[in-house]
């Protein structure tokens, strides 16, 4: 075996108050492992992006192996296993949007950020240098009568045009 | 039991029994890659579709069921007397119907979307259950177009390597280390067509577990394709050019039921084969890779004597004339012979035999104590006696005659006061306690038989080199009291012989009447004489061994 195993220098920690967060939503489940999707989403938004610390932690939190951690993060792309800009912008891409122009949406979009979109497992591919934006398209955010649609981090943005996505990006 | 129409065929089979089971029994192929018998299934590769039969009552008549359904999970049972079919089967099922063959070809047409045309350069090919199953089941062409995906060749672990174009991700492997070995270090990364096995590693790649247990290579075993594949065996040979035995691993005391595959040059690999109550499916890696000593070029090929402070090859007259020479002007009280937990029950009783009869000496020893680690996992153990045979070797040495059998401290200090002992060992890589050394260097003529030069052969007088359990036909009883049969595969290097026939040789010159032909032979004389062994004979014993009647035996 060439490769060596990768050393963790600075372990990962829920702080204080994901803590008393986690402690709360694990008592909702029937087994620890069950709790995995909300104590990665828990993590991600403590960390940033999820590192193998993370993945480790949340691996002990939950009382199962390394890979099954590895196997729902790598499944869902709404983990990060990279940095991500502050602003993660996603571009639904599917039928409806497309129907409704959602490529305008995304080339004004990159030419408005200068940037590429990013692809999965490459996200620094979308994301501005100076780290503020992350540019990715998505499947259905399940809004499609107000197609065309963004969301930026948390919240939705309907029945998108130019204007209406240069007013969004200006006022962050 | 219960009573179930398969195909044409009436047959009854244990309730619980699922129809890929079912219809193994009666010599019918349903092709499966997800299920395997010691894993719990999850039915995902749906190649082992059968077509259930059920009562229609519009039509009021049994026809086949809507959909088709996996074999591996559909459990045949009793059915209550009011939901008999045809007012007798509790089952009704086909493997062979026109829509059952479509299916089966159609899946495998997708399993084969992604899959390279690599089989000439496959370590798989000729084993492979995509081979074998294309050619009795599937298309002979495909009608995919599109770009295939090429996900990289991954190292998982010191043994395995994942080619990961030819998995069709059946997920064995995954609730091997899941279930069996209970170390969760393999899973799924990414997702639908993209689907990988990996182990855990950083986004950059580097893993953060590797694929390092002790039972690893066993998802090498179960792969049924050409993806995870061992270094070990890696473009060594053709598996089609292997001759196979049947023996048991001499790795420690829980004689995992073993194929040993060979060529005339040497012994290739080991595989496990299935023994409900052993080792059921598997067997550690200690023993998977602990062969490698047999092929040895250092393997002792000539019998060695001491010649003027240094150990020189000679020849076996000259090295049993020495011995003769030398027995023959000791007494009895100073001799000690040692049996081998490593060697064969019919060596160590042609031993035993040898110093009653020939010696008439009653002081044996054994030569055993060869402790390792213990390893417990969720299905298997791997157990601290790292000798096959110390149970079998124990009982057989001390038996009959009167033998009393010396072990340990005992042994050391009765070997400190003898001057002669012949001490058969086999267990090379075996260290020499301080004591022990000085008890073996204190003795005037030491005997010392085999396979590889060691610290016991050091200060042996006479080397002679004997045979591994690749070389010699047998038989182990392992911890639980199981006697099972090894077999003779590859032939002895050089001059090596049979350890008990080295044995015999000797009795021979000392004018001892032993004559045996084969070991078979001696297994017949161990169950008339040794208690417990009445049912140790090779034919009985056969492929899936003897339980002592007496399990402390």
């Amino acid at each position: 075996m060439s490769d060596e195993l990768i050393q963790i220098e600075t372990p990962f920690a829920f702080n204080e108050e994901n803590q008393r967060e986690f402690d709360a939503l694990i008592g909702r489940y029937p087994v620890k492992e069950a709790a995995m999707l909300p104590t990665l989403h828990l993590a991600q938004r403590q960390a940033g992006y999820i590192t193998p610390a993370v993945m480790k932690y949340v691996a002990e939190q939950l009382e199962v192996s390394v890979m099954k951690v590895k196997d729902v993060v790598t499944f869902y792309p709404m983990f990060f296993e990279e940095p991500v800009g502050e602003y993660v912008i996603r571009v639904c891409h599917t039928l409806p949007c497309a129907l409704r122009d959602c490529k305008g949406v995304l080339d004004h979009l990159k030419t408005k950020l200068d940037t590429d979109v990013a692809a999965e497992t490459n996200l620094a591919k979308g994301t501005t240098p100076d780290g503020k934006f992350t540019l990715m398209k998505v499947e259905c955010l399940a809004s499609c009568d107000v197609a065309p649609v963004i969301m930026v981090n948390d919240d939705l943005h309907k029945n998108l045009t130019p204007e209406k996505i240069d007013e969004i990006i200006d006022n962050l | 039991m219960a009573f179930v129409k398969l195909n044409d065929l009436e047959i009854e089979v244990e309730d619980g029994t699922n129809v890929v089971e079912a219809a193994r029994q009666h010599g019918i192929e349903v092709p499966h890659y997800c299920y395997h018998q010691g894993l719990s299934r999850p039915a995902n590769c749906r190649m082992c579709l059968v077509e259930p039969h059920v009562f229609f009552p519009p039509a009021g008549a049994i026809v086949p069921d809507r959909q088709l359904a996996t074999g591996c999970t559909t459990v045949l049972r009793t059915a209550p007397p009011d939901r008999k079919l045809d007012g007798k089967y509790d089952f009704i099922v086909r493997t062979d119907s026109e829509r059952v063959k479509k299916a089966r070809a159609d899946i495998l047409e997708f399993l084969l979307v992604h899959h390279p045309l690599d089989c000439p350069v496959c370590d798989q090919a000729g084993e492979c259950d995509l081979q074998d199953y294309s050619h009795r089941h599937g298309h002979d062409k495909s009608r995919y177009l599109e770009v295939k995906n090429v996900p990289p060749k991954k190292d998982l672990g010191p043994d395995v390597l994942l080619y990961a174009t030819r998995c069709v991700v059946c997920t064995r492997c995954i609730r091997f280390a899941d279930e069996v070995s209970g170390t969760g270090e393999l899973g799924l990364v990414h997702r639908g067509s993209h689907d990988e096995i990996d182990i855990p590693r950083s986004h950059e790649g580097v893993p953060l577990q590797v694929l390092d247990n002790k039972l690893a290579g066993n998802v090498v075993d179960i792969c049924p394709v050409g993806a995870l594949i061992s270094k070990d065996f890696l473009f060594k040979s053709r598996p089609w050019f292997l001759e196979k035995a049947n023996s048991v691993c001499s790795g420690c005391s829980v004689g995992c039921n073993i194929t040993v595959e060979y060529k005339a040059d040497g012994v290739y690999r080991l595989k496990p084969r299935f023994h409900e109550d052993i080792n059921q499916h598997w067997m550690c890696d200690d023993g998977r890779l602990g062969y490698h000593y047999v092929n040895s070029d250092d393997r002792l090929q000539l019998p060695l004597k001491r010649v003027d402070d240094a150990l020189t090859p000679t020849h076996w007259a000259d090295a049993l004339a020495t011995i003769t020479e030398k027995l023959s002007e000791i007494e009895t009280e100073d001799i000690v012979v040692i049996g081998s937990a490593q060697g064969t029950n019919e060596d160590n009783y042609v031993l035993q035999q040898f110093a009653h009869d020939v010696l008439k000496t009653t002081q044996l020893g054994l030569f055993g104590h060869l402790p390792g680690e213990a390893h417990k996992f969720p299905q298997f153990t791997i157990e601290a006696d790292k000798n096959p045979n110390t149970a079998g070797a124990r009982t057989i040495l001390g038996s009959t005659n009167g033998n009393t059998v010396l072990e340990g401290d005992a042994l050391w200090e009765k070997v400190s006061s003898a001057k002669v002992v012949y001490l058969v060992s086999g267990a090379p890589e075996r260290p020499l306690e301080d004591a022990e050394k000085a008890a073996l260097e204190s003795v005037d003529f030491l005997i010392v038989q085999d396979v590889l030069p060691s610290e016991v052969t050091q200060f042996a007088d006479v080397v002679l080199p004997g045979t591994t359990f690749a070389e010699k036909d047998g038989t182990f009883t392992n911890s639980t009291g199981w006697v099972q049969r090894i077999r003779k595969t590859i032939d002895p290097p050089g001059e090596a012989r049979v350890d008990w026939e080295i044995t015999q040789q000797l009795a021979k010159q000392l004018g001892g009447e032993m004559n045996y032909h084969f070991a078979g032979e001696i297994a017949l004389e161990i169950a008339e004489n040794v208690p417990g062994y009445a049912d140790a004979t090779h034919q009985k014993i056969g492929d899936a061994g003897i339980k002592l009647a007496d399990s402390t035996q």
